[in-house]
């Protein structure tokens, strides 16, 4: 079982490593750390913020909007293009291919976000700042966000075409990431309002847990969070990642793949 | 010991998405394949070859009935490490190259590393492709990819072969090697299902052939069985003085010909050939050639066709 998800994996790893889209994020991603650089140098005495501002908003926003694009794509380039009908022919289980194909997108997505991660070290190394714990913990929150934003793009591309699923995860990505603020917008409103809220923010991951910097008192530059609340995040963003795969599964498995 | 493949009564209807007209790609078929053998699958485009194909790859789920392979009913995983698997017109990663191909399609067999390799080596070269192993299936042409889609359906050593339109897309000599190399899997005790719109491929080697048209099997048997069921009438040739009337000789016959002192002629099936010579003797001819006329597979599938086309339209005037 390993060893087909992991032959899934690689391959899924290699086809997305053909995209050329994601050198260009790369390169944007770059561009806005030295955008960090020359904005610090502008500043007063506020340089290392902002380097850390916008190196961890960078990864946090062009990591999902990369693992929206990649789960969009990776999945129904495979039924629309019929490679799938030579891979699920094989002794392999459907679900098999799907977990195969988020591990693959996983593996792409990490080395990205380790190489935004490295890009905003190296903005800091410059600036005369380096790695702290804090920044570990905001890169790994960043980290699982990126995979918990790739399991819900399979979720939706196993069952609708790109388009439709480019906006449902979009928009599951930005509810998630403003749950917080909606629920402080609707609880005023009137009940019927407050309950349609309440019931979509059940179905949304929250994914606002995976950048708390900025909300209340918890701040990337001085009060940031402690490793069990990073812990609790992980598994709430694991336990969603597990939830979105197993429905893609479901839904993957009842297909027919003419 | 369960044959090869066997199917009973499967069914698949489609429903049209948004007037949910059901749309029936199979309506009952029934066939079954015996172990060792070459089943040819024929039928004209839409007829439902690739859909009963996909069906028992588990690609499709069936509406109704069953089909089992070496004994296990679809769709089921330990069949599956026993069969190896042609799509039609196949589409592969094109960035892979043979190479990788064969190395991925070994890893979802769970073949080890060595076998692999070295199993992959014979393939490529077997399937000729020795020369493009390390190029990306992006560059090759549609042959070639039959070709490399043929290798990998052989990666897992199958006991069961099943090959939607093996032979698309090949030149003569592509599809001499196919024919032979499906041979050369039925001399080494494995079941070759394959489907193909060319008719004399299918003659030349199967063992049993079925005839789906509209979802439904119209005939199945040997070719010879089929053929002999169905022989058309008796060809003639014979040397006749050319001033000698053969007025009464030709009488009811068909295809006739008279080139010089050379009468060709084809008697109908139920007419008394010994009869018909004995006459002609007594006109002074000589007898060249005696030979009854059976038809073709190309003419019975092209009958069985129009007839399941009749009597679908007339289904459909009824309703």
């Amino acid at each position: 079982m390993l060893g087909r998800i992991w032959a899934i994996a690689l391959n899924t790893f290699r086809e997305a490593a053909r995209i050329k889209v994601l050198y260009g994020v790369l390169v944007l991603v770059f561009g806005a750390n030295f955008l960090a650089l020359v904005l610090g140098q502008m500043s007063y005495h506020e340089d290392v913020r902002v380097a850390k501002d916008i190196g961890l908003a960078g990864m946090s926003l062009f990591g999902s909007l990369t693992a929206i694009l990649l789960g969009l794509f990776l999945l129904y380039n495979e039924v629309q293009k019929r490679t799938v009908h030579a891979i699920v022919s094989k002794p392999i289980e459907r679900w098999e291919f799907v977990v195969g194909k988020w591990l693959g997108m996983a593996l792409v997505l990490s080395v990205l976000v380790g190489l935004f991660a490295l890009a905003m070290v190296l903005m800091l190394v410059v600036q005369g700042a380096g790695m702290s714990d804090d920044l570990v913990k905001a890169t790994l929150l960043a980290w699982v966000e990126v995979l918990t934003v790739a399991a819900i793009a399979i979720f939706f591309s196993s069952f609708s075409t790109p388009f439709l699923a480019g906006i449902f995860s979009l928009a599951m990505w930005v509810i998630g990431r403003v749950t917080p603020e909606i629920e402080a917008a609707t609880r005023f409103a009137s009940t019927w309002i407050r309950i349609v809220a309440k019931v979509a923010l059940e179905i949304v991951p929250e994914i606002h847990l995976f950048s708390p910097s900025g909300r209340g008192d918890v701040s990337i530059h001085g009060n940031f969070v402690s490793w069990g609340y990073v812990a609790m995040a992980s598994l709430h963003g694991l336990g969603w990642i597990i939830g979105l795969l197993a429905l893609a599964c479901l839904l993957f498995q009842r297909r027919d793949f003419v | 010991m369960d044959p090869a493949i066997d199917v009973s009564d499967l069914r698949k209807t489609y429903r049209t998405p948004f007037a949910r007209k059901k749309v029936e790609a199979l309506r009952g078929v029934t066939f079954t394949v015996e172990r060792g053998t070459i089943f040819g699958f024929v039928g004209p485009n839409g007829a439902g070859k690739t859909t009963t194909i996909r069906t028992l790859m588990g690609l499709i789920r069936p509406s109704g009935g069953t089909a089992k392979i070496l004994g296990h009913a679809i769709p089921s995983r330990a069949a599956r490490f026993k069969v190896g698997f042609l799509p039609e017109s196949p589409y592969f990663y094109d960035y892979l190259t043979v190479n990788e191909l064969m190395d991925l399609t070994g890893r979802l067999f769970g073949v080890p590393a060595a076998t692999r390799k070295q199993r992959a080596d014979k393939l490529i070269e077997r399937v000729g492709l020795g020369r493009a192993r390390s190029q990306s299936l992006k560059k090759f042409s549609k042959g070639m990819l039959q070709r490399a889609g043929l290798a990998q359906a052989l990666m897992n050593d199958p006991e069961v072969v099943v090959l939607d339109e093996p032979m698309s897309g090949l030149d003569p000599i592509g599809r001499k090697e196919v024919r032979d190399l499906i041979l050369e899997l039925r001399e080494q005790g494995k079941t070759v299902f394959f489907s193909s719109h060319i008719l004399t491929d299918i003659e030349a080697i199967a063992d049993r052939v079925a005839i789906i048209a509209r979802g439904a099997l119209t005939a199945q048997g040997t070719p010879a069985e089929l053929i002999q069921r169905s022989a058309l009438g008796t060809d003639i040739t014979v040397r006749i003085a050319a001033d000698v009337s053969i007025e009464e000789l030709v009488a009811g016959a068909s295809n006739v010909r008279r080139t010089g002192d050379q009468l060709s002629l084809t008697l109908p099936a139920d007419a008394d050939v010994d009869a018909w010579l004995a006459t002609s003797r007594a006109r002074g001819a000589k007898v060249i050639s005696v030979a009854p006329r059976h038809e073709t597979l190309e003419e019975l599938f092209l009958r069985r066709i129009a007839s399941a086309d009749a009597s679908s339209e007339a289904t459909e005037g009824r309703v």
